[in-house]
């Protein structure tokens, strides 16, 4: 992957997870503030916090190819620094009272579901191409037999 | 070494001759560069000398410095470096897919995804080949025809 195609992926993620994030603030709002009333600053959130949390992303970029091991330390790492990332801008409501922990479980556990499904998304994308290249491979040997 | 080439008819067949006083590494590289130009490669397996057809060659694969030409059946040890092969077969369809290895895209049955970035290229004949990371560019390249 060459730095341009790395940089159009982190777009990629960070718009999927903008959807995500929509999607995650709007289940668990429901669930936990249902009553909350929400500015139009409020919209800039999922955009922030999807920005700030493809940043870790980066650490998943190697100019050198790397080994299995190296591959897997980085994504543990990636995920690891957006959990930390999400745990400090999201901070519980006032009237929250003793669910404290519920809430940073339920949140933690958001991140956990938004990154695998994101780590899914590259996977299957990755699975489209190598489809699309096994198809362009067949149509050049059917053309050189 | 000196060279002579001599102009001859259309009608007549184009041969090489070398005149050496012994057959060393330099005049068998000479010899494995002509016939790789003509489409076949020589390589060594049991100690005996091989004429390989290209067209029948998956990969070719350098380890510590020595090459390897794989078909079907046999493995080959080739003199030749990867780079000159590279350069010699990159006409027949043989792509660089990693630092040591020279893929036949005629050969390759499927490609599928692996971890960490690479591509995997599943042979005819069972065998799976790395595509790294860095070669995958080349890759869309050459199946787009721009190779």
């Amino acid at each position: 992957m060459t730095f341009r195609e790395f940089i159009l992926s982190r777009v990629q993620l960070f718009f999927f997870l903008v959807t995500l994030i929509l999607a995650a603030s709007a289940i668990l709002g429901g669930i936990l503030m249902p009553e909350k009333e929400l500015h139009y600053y409020h919209l800039f959130s999922p955009f922030i916090i999807a920005g700030l949390c493809t940043l870790p992303s980066c650490v998943t970029y190697f100019r050198r190819e790397p080994t299995l091991k190296q591959y897997i330390f980085r994504l543990v790492t990636q995920f690891l620094l957006t959990e930390g990332v999400v745990m400090l801008l999201i901070s519980p409501p006032d009237n929250i009272g003793d669910n404290r922990m519920l809430f940073y479980f339920l949140l933690g556990g958001a991140v956990l579901i938004i990154y695998v499904l994101a780590t899914l998304m590259m996977w299957y994308q990755k699975y489209l191409q190598s489809r699309q290249f096994t198809q362009q491979l067949k149509k050049l040997q059917a053309s050189e037999n | 070494m000196q060279t002579k080439i001599t102009r001859i008819q259309r009608n007549q067949p184009e041969f090489l001759e070398i005149h050496c006083h012994t057959v060393n590494d330099e005049v068998r590289e000479i010899i494995a560069f002509v016939k790789s130009r003509q489409g076949q490669l020589t390589g060594t397996a049991d100690d005996r000398l091989y004429e390989i057809a290209v067209s029948d060659i998956f990969y070719i694969e350098s380890v510590d410095n020595k090459g390897f030409i794989y078909t079907k059946e046999k493995v080959y040890e080739t003199r030749q470096k990867l780079y000159e092969l590279e350069e010699i077969l990159k006409e027949k369809h043989f792509l660089r897919v990693s630092k040591s290895t020279l893929l036949n895209l005629m050969k390759v049955n499927a490609i599928k995804p692996a971890l960490n970035s690479r591509f995997i290229a599943v042979l005819y004949s069972g065998e799976q080949v790395v595509i790294s990371r860095k070669y995958v560019s080349e890759l869309r390249k050459a199946l787009k025809g721009d190779h």
